[in-house]
């Protein structure tokens, strides 16, 4: 790796870094303006997510959905192409594997129900996935406003199969009926007996099974990305289509690929927190968990390797947020601001260049100067 | 089935009005050469800055200024993000439309303690209709209502549907015949090109997203000012995404772009209309006016690669001769 490299990496990290403190700081200033009480509103916000075991569980929970929708966004996000069907694909999942499973019933035991549940909802994402992707491909559409359009669309289609294939009548809110037992997944470590010890403190965490899954998720796609000829096609494509184009690559066809990908990646997202975290399909809307995938994926600089961290920061202040919003009087909205904030501030590629510039060319003088203090010891001798 | 025909176009113009100024928004941008998705946040967050300027001052002109002064900050932030900053403008527009979604909800809360609607909590201000009863003009639609048919849809239109018949003329005129114009075709034609003669694409870029931020600022006080009046959460409802659809299906040409708005707007009238007339589920009904963005766009793109393919089979016809 070359200087200019090194420093190019550690600023990126650095940026990064920065980034986050700065959206952080006015998050905290924000709080601090509006809130009656702000020292103790400020302490809920940072300490709040660590304060019970429970906490720390739901920022794990929360966390779990974050990091597969950002590792299906770094398929989208690594090939350049904005689709985000992941958000409608999400909800559509979840209703998909409801109406399958309500639908089947306890007929199938749940080694082979879940699996089977798991292809359906990747092969819902893949067929979402493809809708925008195509128009792209056949049409010349844009797939930003495409998968926009798509995500109303599927948001209305998910709730019609919900009130008129699957809905609950005896109950007074409206909800699917109730996944099968085989279906259910469940928490992690709830068959432990005892009341003490390190098993008892890990079940009351009450973390989701998805977390296996997810662990899962981040390996294959992190293997995919960076040791696969797919992987670094993608990235190539990605990173300089010209290029990519003149050694013969088919940049249309492989962006068509990793996006059909992504969309299959979202959908295991869907039947994840579907089937490890409810027992019933109740959403009428899209759940904002496609764009939270962005934000991780944009965070994260499409390393699904480092997907999880940007998923536990974003699960981090969103559980600080309901915390403050349960224990105060602060709305839990102004976390998408910061969460604006964020992705403008990383994605902002004169965010402190001025100082990455400045560092590059000090190395490459300090070089110079070497080299030049060499030749003039070699004439010298 | 029974449905007034003459009441459902004019209820279509209406739904359309929102629609128009944001393709007009929407297609300056992109005269520059810029694809601007940000439109849905900028018309949010015009929405909510109308109702609260009206309700404090308790004006409903400063109302109207409001929203486009609001438009038009929201305009320039995306134009610092982007032009200064070097932000992709995709992952900009992405992170301002998602800022712009609870950011609302968070600012109204904090103004009324209300989360959904401030319908309850600021007195409501409304945008005039023209017709028989406006003054001075009132009497020019005492005549016009006497043609029939189209008597009744003229008259009672808001102030904000005709001034958005006039944006469309001053935009064409702007765009076609005036310097500024000339200078945003060329930055958006060819930005080196255009620089090498002397024009400063960032100034450019900022022009044309003021301009825009007006026109978004123009919907989004129609929408909480005219067409309800209040504010809603989320209210924007995809608008901003159909307007740039709308000015994607006309190539960028105001005329044009405002007719397919027009479209657009029939398809949400139609989407309501069948609402309450059918038990068809609504929610099929509901996806009319996005489906027929998706249809749309796809069916522009078709024309627009068959033209080319249709150029460049010419061209090649020329070379053999």
């Amino acid at each position: 790796m070359s200087k200019t490299q090194k420093i190019e990496t550690t600023m990126e990290i650095v940026r990064t870094l920065v980034g986050l403190v700065i959206a952080y700081a006015v998050a905290l200033i924000i709080l601090f303006a509006i809130s009656d009480d702000p020292v103790f509103i400020v302490r809920q916000f940072i300490l709040g997510p660590f304060s019970s075991p429970r906490r720390i569980g739901s920022v794990i929970n929360l966390a779990i959905p974050f990091t597969i929708c950002g590792l299906s966004m770094c398929f989208m996000y690594a090939v350049n192409r904005f689709n985000l069907v992941p958000e409608g694909i999400f909800m559509l999942s979840a209703c998909m594997v409801t109406f399958v499973s309500v639908k089947l019933g306890n007929a199938l035991p749940a080694p082979v129900m879940l699996p089977l549940l798991f292809l359906v909802a990747a092969l819902t994402g893949i067929v979402m996935a493809f809708i925008p992707a195509i128009m792209e491909r056949k049409f010349n559409a844009n797939v930003v406003v495409v998968s926009l359009m798509l995500n109303s669309i599927i948001g209305f289609l998910a709730t019609w199969i919900m009130r008129y294939h699957m809905k609950d009548n005896t109950i007074s809110f409206i909800g699917s009926l109730e996944l099968p037992e085989n279906a259910q997944m469940p928490r992690l470590f709830s068959g432990v007996q005892e009341k003490e010890g390190f098993l008892a403190v890990l079940k009351s965490f009450r973390v989701q099974s998805g977390l296996i899954i997810a662990i899962f998720c981040v390996i294959i796609v992190a293997i995919v990305f960076y040791k696969t000829s797919f992987g670094w096609k993608m990235r190539l494509v990605g990173e300089n289509p010209q290029f990519a184009g003149a050694v013969g690559l088919s940049a249309v066809g492989i962006s068509f690929a990793a996006q059909l990908i992504g969309g299959g990646v979202a959908g295991i997202a869907g039947a994840t927190e579907m089937l490890g975290n409810y027992t019933r399909f109740q959403w009428t809307a899209t759940t904002q968990h496609g764009f939270d995938g962005l934000l991780v994926a944009v965070l994260a600089k499409k390393n699904p390797a480092l997907v999880p961290i940007g998923a536990l920061f974003l699960a981090y202040i969103r559980i600080g947020a309901d915390v403050v919003n349960t224990s105060g009087d602060i709305p839990k909205e102004f976390i998408t601001v910061i969460q604006g904030i964020i992705i403008l501030l990383i994605a902002a590629e004169s965010f402190m260049s001025g100082t990455k510039h400045k560092l590059i060319f000090k190395a490459a003088e300090k070089e110079e100067a070497e080299r030049k203090q060499k030749q003039q010891a070699n004439t010298a001798a | 089935m029974s449905i007034d025909w003459v009441a459902f176009i004019a209820d279509a113009i209406r739904l359309s009005t929102p629609l128009i100024f944001a393709a007009l928004a929407a297609l300056i941008c992109r005269q520059a050469g810029m694809f601007n998705m940000g439109l849905e946040g900028m018309i949010l967050w015009s929405a909510l800055g109308a109702v609260i300027c009206a309700h404090y001052s308790g004006s409903m002109w400063i109302g109207l200024l409001g929203g486009i002064a609001v438009g038009l900050v929201s305009g320039l932030i995306i134009a610092f993000a982007s032009i200064s900053g070097k932000a992709d403008l995709y992952l900009t527009c992405i992170a301002f439309n998602l800022a712009a979604t609870g950011g609302t909800v968070f600012v109204m809360y904090l103004l009324t303690g209300e989360k959904s609607t401030t319908a309850g909590a600021f007195r409501s201000y409304q945008i005039p209709n023209l017709g028989p009863d406006t003054p001075i003009i009132g009497g020019l639609f005492k005549l016009i209502e006497k043609i029939p048919v189209i008597g009744r849809i003229i008259s009672g239109q808001s102030l904000l549907t005709w001034l958005a018949l006039l944006s469309v003329v001053l935009v064409w005129v702007l765009l076609k015949k005036t310097r500024l114009g000339l200078r945003i075709r060329a930055v958006g034609e060819n930005p080196h090109a255009a620089e090498s003669v002397g024009i400063s694409v960032p100034k450019v870029g900022y022009v044309s997203f003021s301009i825009c931020g007006v026109m978004t600022g123009l919907s989004g006080a129609f929408l909480s000012m005219s067409f309800v009046t209040f504010f809603m959460k989320g209210m924007a409802n995809g608008r901003g995404y159909i307007g740039l659809s709308a000015q994607n299906m006309a190539n960028g040409e105001p005329i044009g772009s405002a007719l397919a708005s027009l479209l657009f707007g029939f398809c949400q009238e139609l989407s309501t209309t069948m609402k309450n007339q059918t038990t068809f589920p609504t929610e099929f009904l509901e996806m009319i006016p996005y489906a027929a963005t998706i249809i749309a766009l796809g069916i522009t793109g078709m024309l627009a690669i068959r033209r080319r393919r249709r150029v460049e089979s010419g061209q090649a016809a020329a070379k053999e001769e």
